[in-house]
């Protein structure tokens, strides 16, 4: 066993913090939070060009074969600085639901999303089939496409969505232009953008089913199980963020003449968070590995365990931080009530804990026969 | 490619099942069915298998080589206690191995190594910890048992409490007060006492989980030898200080805990399913991603031993969160058991014993979180750590 990150990844995340220090902030994070197009085409370009559009994805398919650790370390750094730019709900994503699939449409939008030239968003999730995203109950009937998606990251810019949807009893992965559809933007919890898609007899072009069957079941999966872990990955970043933000505050602030750190039940609460931050950096790195696993029992029960313990103790970490800065804990202007959100957010997206842990028992029963 | 690496090389695979192999043969039935009741070892069970292991050469395992450790890696070690854990077989008793043996090739003279050493790495002599006092528990410094220097010896006035298996134990490491007007910590010295030596009297305290492993030992005019001091006076604080941070790698109990999980398993998948409320098994799912968290943050202080760093931050809350599992683990057991769970000591199991006996665990389990440190004080040193005060 090994737990040292490579010089590789390492210098990936390190180049991460730097670029992130330099091309965002508090102000910029809040500036941005007031718009409804989240793209910000200097940084969004900057980003394709220090190689993070290509690193998920294979070399084969015009990736830069990187792994999913690298990406986590990237997103835990996203998240450390609140930074919402769609990275990986319209590159990561789209990215991993084609890179699988041996198609040549598959293969041109998966290099178009490389090249920063496609913005294409993931629709999983509709309001009756809840976290299901094997069972949408969006429907495809001879070309034509009938139902919704909600929930659907698109950052207020993508041009197109590749969403999951039932065709007879076969899943299938359609590619469809938003300009289709009729589309509800609205901001999610974590000041992202969000929509709810309406697919009204969309008539689908001959190329938009890019997989069916067992393959659009596989590319499913396993991008969800990469997104289960960036998610954890996410809110380590943060949780990580808002600990040195509040151990620096029980440093500074004064109360009865003395900083509240300085009271026991603040130390305690503080090395709680520590503790919980420490076993949170463990599970990242578990999940880091696990969650690109080609044994699918493997993967799916380290993605439950992480994304329930994340759900867990990270969302814990964010309310303790509330708790130990007081009132202005809680106040807009304050960072750390948005890392809060985003926490939440992450806690709550692709599978919340009372559902992952329902999961993970579920399969240790299988497990154990 | 990344180096975080969660798999076991072939040359540690072959370890395991070498190990897995032995412990088949070596762990007897009645060990065992000890430890599947979640119950104590006896003293001759206890001994039979310390000296089991002594004889193979396999229990001063973080020991040097030179001193009779067998040499092996943080990773085997883990690998080791897991094995041994999971085979049904006791943890060993912490006194002799883990404590005053580091202390002696340490901190001892040469003589001292010779004439203590060989009994601990063999499982021979049984050795027990004199730290607390009545009034000195977590404030550990101000202990008064008192060592004066005489002529040829020292002689030891005090007591000592919460002293686990001082009646069966042939020797005695001492922290004593041999200063009384310098700073408390720098008047403490680290003394080794033979039980048998006159004065010393042990008096049993019987704990709720209905055993006695538990004492006082109380010291009337004791004669210790000089050369029983171990270091130089005024020396103990550092030495007791030294062995809080010495072994980090098995202090989480994960070996232990897996077996507990791995029981409470087999009694969830034992019962039938309509008797088994929705919670109870959440919450060992709960319990067992919970359990999954602490190994990999054990294995991140395996791999910093095997490749010489220092322990990283991850190691500091590994006693907390081990003895915090511990304690919901038996608990679980206790509410899985329900009316079985109250049965304390009857002769033939009242459905399954396992259960019957669940409680005498959870009992005992709930001193894990107050001995060694308790896990208020842990926070206490962490927080200074913290916040640099």
């Amino acid at each position: 066993m090994d737990f040292k990150l490579s010089e590789n990844t390492t210098m990936i995340a390190d180049t991460a913090k730097r670029y992130l220090k330099d091309q965002y902030s508090f102000d910029i994070y809040r500036s941005v939070l007031a718009q409804t197009n989240h793209l910000e085409s200097s940084r969004w370009e900057m980003m394709q060009e220090l190689g993070w559009f290509g690193l998920p994805f294979s070399e084969a398919v015009g990736g830069y074969g990187g792994d999913l650790i690298d990406v986590a370390m990237i997103v835990s750094e996203m998240g450390a600085s609140l930074c919402l730019d769609p990275y990986v709900d319209m590159v990561v994503a789209p990215g991993k639901l084609l890179e699988s699939v041996d198609s040549e449409p598959a293969r041109q939008l998966l290099a178009s999303i490389i090249d920063g030239k496609s913005a294409v968003a993931c629709g999983f999730y509709d309001i009756h089939s809840g976290y299901d995203a094997l069972s949408p109950s969006l429907v495809i009937e001879g070309n034509r496409l009938s139902g919704q998606k909600s929930f659907v990251p698109n950052g207020g810019f993508a041009q197109s969505v590749l969403v999951t949807a039932r065709r007879g009893k076969e899943l299938a992965l359609v590619h469809v232009r938003l300009s289709d559809c009729e589309v509800n933007n609205h901001r999610a919890l974590d000041g992202s953008r969000m929509s709810s898609i309406v697919f009204d007899d969309v008539m689908l072009d001959d190329d938009a089913i890019i997989a069916c069957g067992a393959e659009a079941e596989s590319a499913a999966t396993q991008t969800l199980a990469w997104l289960q872990a960036l998610d954890c990955a996410r809110m380590y970043g943060a949780a990580r963020a808002l600990y040195e933000k509040t151990l620096d505050y029980a440093k500074t602030r004064k109360q009865f003449a003395v900083h509240i750190g300085s009271f026991q039940v603040i130390q305690h609460y503080l090395v709680d968070m520590f503790i919980d931050l420490q076993q949170l950096e463990s599970m990242l790195l578990m999940v880091s590995i696990k969650a690109a696993s080609g044994d699918a029992a493997e993967r799916d029960r380290a993605c439950a365990a992480a994304k329930a313990y994340f759900a867990d103790k990270a969302v814990r970490i964010a309310q303790q931080a509330i708790q130990i800065h007081g009132g202005v804990g809680v106040t807009e202007e304050l960072d750390v009530g948005h890392y809060f959100r985003l926490i939440t957010h992450c806690s709550l997206s692709h599978g919340a804990g009372d559902i992952q842990v329902e999961r993970f028992a579920a399969l240790s029963e299988a497990a154990h026969g | 490619m990344y180096c975080v690496n969660l798999e076991f090389t072939d040359e540690e695979i072959a370890f395991r099942d070498m190990v897995r192999a032995w412990m088949k043969e070596n762990v007897s039935d009645d060990l065992r069915r000890v430890t599947a009741r979640g119950d104590m070892t006896s003293k001759e069970q206890q001994q039979r298998w310390e000296k089991c292991l002594g004889e193979k050469g396999w229990l001063a395992l973080t020991w040097p080589e030179q001193y009779g450790g067998p040499g092996w890696t943080a990773t085997q070690r883990y690998i080791f206690d897991l094995e041994r854990a999971m085979a049904g077989a006791p943890p060993t008793s912490p006194f002799g191995v883990s404590m005053v043996g580091p202390v002696i090739y340490t901190f001892g003279s040469e003589a001292q190594k010779q004439r203590w050493l060989p009994g601990i790495v063999k499982g021979d002599t049984l050795w027990c910890q004199g730290y607390s006092e009545p009034n000195a528990g977590s404030d550990l410094a101000s202990l008064k048992t008192r060592a004066e220097r005489k002529d040829d010896h020292y002689l030891v006035n005090g007591q000592k409490i919460w002293t686990t298996q001082a009646h069966w134990a042939d020797m005695i490491f001492c922290l004593v007060r041999t200063d009384s007007t310098v700073k408390q910590q720098q008047g403490i010295s680290f003394l080794l006492i033979d039980m048998k030596t006159p004065g010393i009297e042990v008096r049993p305290i019987y704990t709720i989980d209905g055993h006695h492993h538990l004492n006082e030992v109380y010291f009337s005019d004791v004669q210790v030898p000089l050369e029983n001091l171990v270091g130089t006076e005024g020396m103990g604080w550092t030495i007791a200080k030294f062995l809080l941070t010495h072994e980090r790698t098995t202090i989480a109990g994960v070996a232990d805990s897996h077996h507990a999980m791995a029981r409470l398993k087999e009694a969830l998948h034992a019962a039938p399913r309509f008797a088994v409320p929705a919670q109870a098994r959440r919450r060992i799912a709960e319990l067992e991603i919970e359990l999954m968290a602490l190994e990999y943050t054990n294995f991140r202080t395996v791999a910093a031993t095997d490749e010489g760093r220092p322990f990283g931050p991850e190691s500091s809350g590994l006693k907390i969160k081990g003895t915090e599992l511990q304690q919901k683990l038996s608990q679980t057991m206790v509410e899985l058991g329900g009316l079985m769970s109250l049965v304390w000591d009857s002769e033939e199991p009242v459905g399954s014993d396992q259960f019957n006996n669940s409680p005498r665990r959870y009992n005992f389990l709930r001193a894990s979180t107050i001995y060694g440190g308790s896990n208020e004080i842990q926070k206490n040193v962490l927080a200074k750590m913290l916040l640099g005060l």
